[in-house]
């Protein structure tokens, strides 16, 4: 189900991220601990060392499309 | 996504679906989190309060869109919005509860004619008979390019189609013993005829009633797969010769003339003075093959020579049996195609047999008419699935005419309500332009308008099908009562609902999209200024405008024409068809049958019993005069004989096989021209003289005179039943006007009237005709008694009087048109509504440009006659293009017509006229009540 991501990210502008790919930080990230949708923004702009500008606004989304596909759970805090 | 976790995740949706308002507030806390932590991080960067809250804002890209673009993020969103819709939709409907009831009720009264004209179409048409794997049955037919030569006697359905073939679906009986035994490409094949007209004198308990019967083979009830549902049905046991005769009741007829007695079955009846045993009580539901019909009592063909014996006297002279017989063609196949055979192969080997069955019967010598001697006929198979097509050739035409009026009414209905909410959708014009400028998508605004407006359609589809409900049954009844009864069980099922569901639908879609569709333009800044809409459009200078409203009044003008004018053909029609000029006096005639060979009376004591039974009724008191016939007028029955006239030479293929002319026949008792008031021309009528002992006499009419007889005194010209060797057997004693059988379109066919006395060999059951002083119905009771008094057993049928035979004949006519003017009205008074409302409110939005025209000097006259004038040219060109339609709709029915021409000047004229004074009067009278208004007022109202 979880595939490797490396960590050699390629520099490309964030415009030209691929649909599928931030799916997979999200579920790379989140595989190692669960934590907030703040907490996570955080954690992806460290492991891209800011090079990957996701914008709050499409991060959250993201997470929800993953929650309703059954890929992570929420609980609440 | 691989199936498993497909499957779980459909709890996930569903929770998201059930617990929306839960999971969004969720996800409303979950964002003002973030956003309070973004906020504090950024403060700590060193920004102020509102500058990190402002920061932390917009890297949310806006708290509403990221939420919406979360609630996007769960699939089920358009079940979502389908349901928040409704919601919206129920709460919009309900803050206007005039205009939602007005269009319910329209869409009702839409939809459920609609619906129940469906209905009807469904039963009759559509329907499948109550049998296992219907569609397998086929009926056999041949057809063939005249009188096939070994035919000789020919009973059941007889036709000419539209290319002037012959066809008819009986066959010999060797015929279908061949087929039954080489079990071509059947899996089964039974045969079934008429049992004697089929009404059957059926006595139980001493107790006689008529009944409708059919003889039926052997494994007919197994080929159909029907079982019985008390005792057992027919079986090929008993339908041997010599076999004790059986009989099986329908479960209807089980229920009404046995009264649900279980111990009817093995009970000893008696069909037409036979005795039969009752074995079994068919399944409930089943009521023969014929749609429309319902059948009491099926007996096996092998009885048919005990219970009709006189109709084997009359069509087999030489004594030879009906079931070897092979020029005597009776009986009607139906098979049961095997899933493996193509019907061609079938009809292949259907034509061998047919061939095969001729072997041996003599042609017709060729030398007088070459064209007469056709040969074997071809046979054609037909589904017979939904059972035989009598029914649905009598009223396919009918019920398609009558499908395209409601579904005028409805378009016309629907018009009405695409204006409503054009008004509707201007008043809420803001509302949408404030929706569309937050960022609302203008698709999701059309669904959510569209979805109120099939939301207002399905109601009024809910209330149609109630009414549909009642108006099929006053149809039904009225159906009745046409020539042929009408049985039929039109139930509520899915196949009508499902229709009605989408045809709101539809409806719904249809009057919601151009107002959806127009109010949702981008063109938000004039909406969004004060009173700015009302000014964007309108315009008196610039001339009338295509927009929606018009079109719609045009197109609501151009159906209502067509209805209107449709609905004028067809009530002249009725009138000229009920004026018709018939050749005798329809009024206080009485008429009834009745049928004593059916227990056994035959010749002189048939004869002898009809002349007292005549005696004693003219003694009535109440009765003028009373006479008997074999048939009557206006009611299809027909003997045809051939018939030889001495000095007359018949013209080449006027004749048949042994060169007489096929002549309609009718066998009469004393008194009954005078009876009928059918005028004496030459010489004198049938009187009680005429006895089987007096010389053979006969009486013709004009249409025979005139045709045949040519120039010279037709009294003392003689003819005669069969070849030329027979024309001196009759003399000719009187000629009468001519009187019409058969349809009320007809012409008058030459007749032949005989004294039935004189033909008492070829006797049956006659109807008699009783002219009495007051209403025919008071004296029926008397009548009865008199019959009674000369024989209990003896049943009357088809007791009317004259008038109501000749109202069953015009059936057809009187449906059309009375559901014509009906529906012609309805439409009428709904495009006068809709007109009216629309003039209304166009005139209400140019309030305030009539206020500035007025106040710069305008006359008032002047203004009201640009106003109504708009209007009356659009009405105008709803008119012309309502007359090309009209024309090319008439002449589509002009064989419905009758007396009118498909273009007849008249209506069309008339009615052009009463619809441009109704879009006149229904144009001046909102645009008056504008005039009236001050001039300050309108300037000052936006």
């Amino acid at each position: 189900m979880l595939v490797s991501v490396t960590e050699d990210i390629e520099m490309s502008k964030p415009s030209d991220l691929v649909q599928g790919t931030l799916d997979m930080l999200l579920l790379k990230i989140l595989a190692l601990e669960p934590m907030n949708g703040f907490a996570v923004s955080q954690r992806l702009k460290q492991v891209s060392g800011d090079v990957l500008q996701v914008s709050d606004g499409s991060l959250y989304p993201s997470l929800h499309k993953l929650e309703q596909e059954g890929w992570i759970t929420t609980a609440r805090a | 996504m691989r199936p498993e976790h497909w499957l779980y995740t459909i709890p996930l949706r569903l929770r998201s679906l059930f617990r929306w308002a839960q999971a969004d507030q969720g996800l409303d806390d979950e964002l003002r989190d973030h956003l309070e932590r973004k906020t504090e991080e950024y403060v700590a960067q060193g920004m102020t309060q509102e500058e990190a809250h402002r920061r932390a804002r917009l890297d949310l890209d806006g708290i509403e869109q990221t939420k919406e673009k979360c609630r996007d993020a769960r699939r089920l969103n358009w079940i979502h919005d389908l349901i928040q819709d409704l919601h919206y939709g129920v709460r919009m409907l309900r803050k206007s509860p005039g205009f939602t009831t007005i269009a319910v009720l329209t869409l009702a009264l839409g939809i459920g004619a609609n619906t129940a004209i469906f209905s009807l179409i469904h039963a009759v048409m559509l329907r499948m008979l109550p049998v296992p794997q219907a569609e397998q049955l086929v009926l056999l037919s041949w057809v063939a390019p005249g009188h096939p030569y070994m035919i000789h006697s020919l009973s059941g359905n007889f036709d000419r189609d539209k290319t002037g073939n012959f066809t008819s679906t009986s066959f010999s009986y060797p015929i279908f013993q061949a087929i039954h035994d080489r079990n071509l490409a059947f899996s089964g094949v039974l045969a079934f005829a008429e049992a004697d007209t089929d009404r059957l004198n059926v006595s139980v308990g001493g107790l006689s009633e008529l009944a409708q019967g059919q003889l039926v083979s052997g494994d007919s009830f197994s080929t159909l797969g029907i079982h019985a549902a008390i005792g057992r049905t027919i079986l090929p046991s008993d339908d041997k010769e010599g076999a004790s005769p059986v009989a099986v009741a329908s479960y209807s007829y089980w229920v009404r003339r046995f009264g649900r007695d279980p111990l009817a079955v093995g009970k000893e009846i008696t069909v037409n003075g036979v005795p039969f045993t009752l074995v079994g009580v068919a399944a409930p539901d089943f009521f023969g093959v014929q749609a429309g019909t319902s059948m009491d009592v099926w007996i096996p063909l092998r009885t048919q020579p005990q219970i009709d014996p006189g109709w084997t006297a009359y069509a087999n002279p030489g004594e030879v049996s009906r079931f070897t017989a092979r020029d005597d063609w009776w009986v009607s196949i139906i098979g049961r195609l095997k899933p493996s055979a193509s019907p061609q192969q079938a009809r292949a080997a259907l034509d061998v047999i047919v061939q095969q069955n001729s072997a041996g019967i003599e042609p017709p010598p060729t030398r007088r008419s070459p064209d007469i001697a056709v040969g074997p006929p071809e046979v054609e198979l037909t589904p017979a699935g939904g059972g035989l097509d009598a029914l649905r050739r009598e009223f396919s035409q009918p019920l398609f005419v009558l499908m395209f009026i409601v579904g005028l009414v409805l378009l016309i209905a629907c018009g009405n309500i695409a204006n409503l909410l054009l008004a509707r959708a201007g008043s809420r014009q803001k509302e949408i332009a404030v929706r569309l400028a937050l960022g609302a998508a203008r698709q999701r605004l059309i669904r959510q308008l569209l979805t109120e407006s099939v939301l207002l359609a399905l109601s009024g589809g809910a209330f149609g099908v109630i009414l549909a409900y009642w108006a099929t049954g006053v149809l039904l009844t009225f159906m009745s009562s046409g020539r042929t009864p009408v049985i039929l069980h039109v139930s509520p099922n899915l196949g009508v609902l499902g229709f009605t569901a989408a045809v709101s639908v539809l409806t719904g879609i249809l009057f919601g999209l151009a107002p959806a569709l127009r109010c949702t333009r981008p063109d938000l800044t004039p909406a969004l200024k004060e009173g700015g809409a009302k000014m964007s459009s309108g315009g008196l200078s610039r001339g009338p405008r295509l927009d929606p409203g018009n079109v719609l009044m045009v197109a609501q003008i151009a159906m209502s024409l067509i209805l209107l004018v449709g609905a004028g053909l067809f009530v002249r029609t009725l009138r000229n068809l009920q004026s018709r000029n018939i050749g005798f006096d329809r009024r206080n005639l009485l008429l009834f049958g009745i049928d004593p060979t059916q227990v056994d009376y035959k010749s002189e004591r048939l004869a002898s019993f009809y002349e007292e039974l005549r005696h004693r009724i003219e003694s009535l008191p109440g009765v003028r005069s009373a006479t008997l016939s074999r048939h009557t007028f206006i009611n299809g029955g027909v003997t045809i004989a051939g018939v030889s006239i001495q000095g007359y030479t018949p013209k080449p293929g006027e004749s048949n096989n042994n060169g007489s002319l096929n002549l309609h026949v009718n066998s009469v008792g004393a008194g009954f021209f005078e009876t009928f008031g059918i005028p004496l021309f030459l010489g004198r009528t049938l009187n009680e003289r005429d006895t089987a002992a007096a010389p053979k006499i006969g009486v013709v009419n004009s249409a025979f005179a005139r045709k045949y007889l040519g120039a010279s005194n037709p009294i003392g010209r003689r003819f005669g039943f069969g070849d030329q060797k027979a024309s001196s057997d009759v003399v000719i004693v009187g000629v009468v006007g001519d009187a019409l059988y058969g349809q009320l379109r007809d012409e008058a066919l030459p007749t032949i009237y005989v004294p039935y006395m004189q033909n008492i060999q070829q006797l049956a059951g006659m109807t008699f005709e009783v002219r009495t002083e007051g209403a025919p119905s008071n004296s029926i009771a008397a009548v009865r008694q008199a019959v009674r008094g000369l024989d209990g057993n003896l049943p009357l049928f088809n007791i009317k009087t004259q008038t109501e035979e000749i109202q069953q004949a015009s059936f057809q006519e009187r449906l059309f048109s009375r559901l014509s003017s009906f529906f012609a009205l309805l439409a009428l008074a709904l495009a006068s509504v809709g007109l009216y409302g629309m003039t209304s409110y166009a005139v209400s939005r140019r309030t305030s440009e009539i206020g500035i025209r007025m106040a710069l000097g305008a006359r008032r006259v002047e203004i009201l006659t640009l106003i109504v004038g708009q209007r009356l040219t659009f009405a105008l060109i709803g008119v012309g293009a309502g007359i090309v339609g009209a024309l090319g709709v008439t002449h589509l029915m002009s064989s419905l017509l009758y007396g009118v021409k498909a273009n007849d000047p008249l209506t069309f004229t008339t009615v052009s006229l009463i619809l441009t004074v109704l879009a006149l009067v229904a144009s001046y009278i909102p645009a008056r009540q504008a005039m009236r208004v001050d001039p300050m007022i309108a300037l000052r109202y936006e």
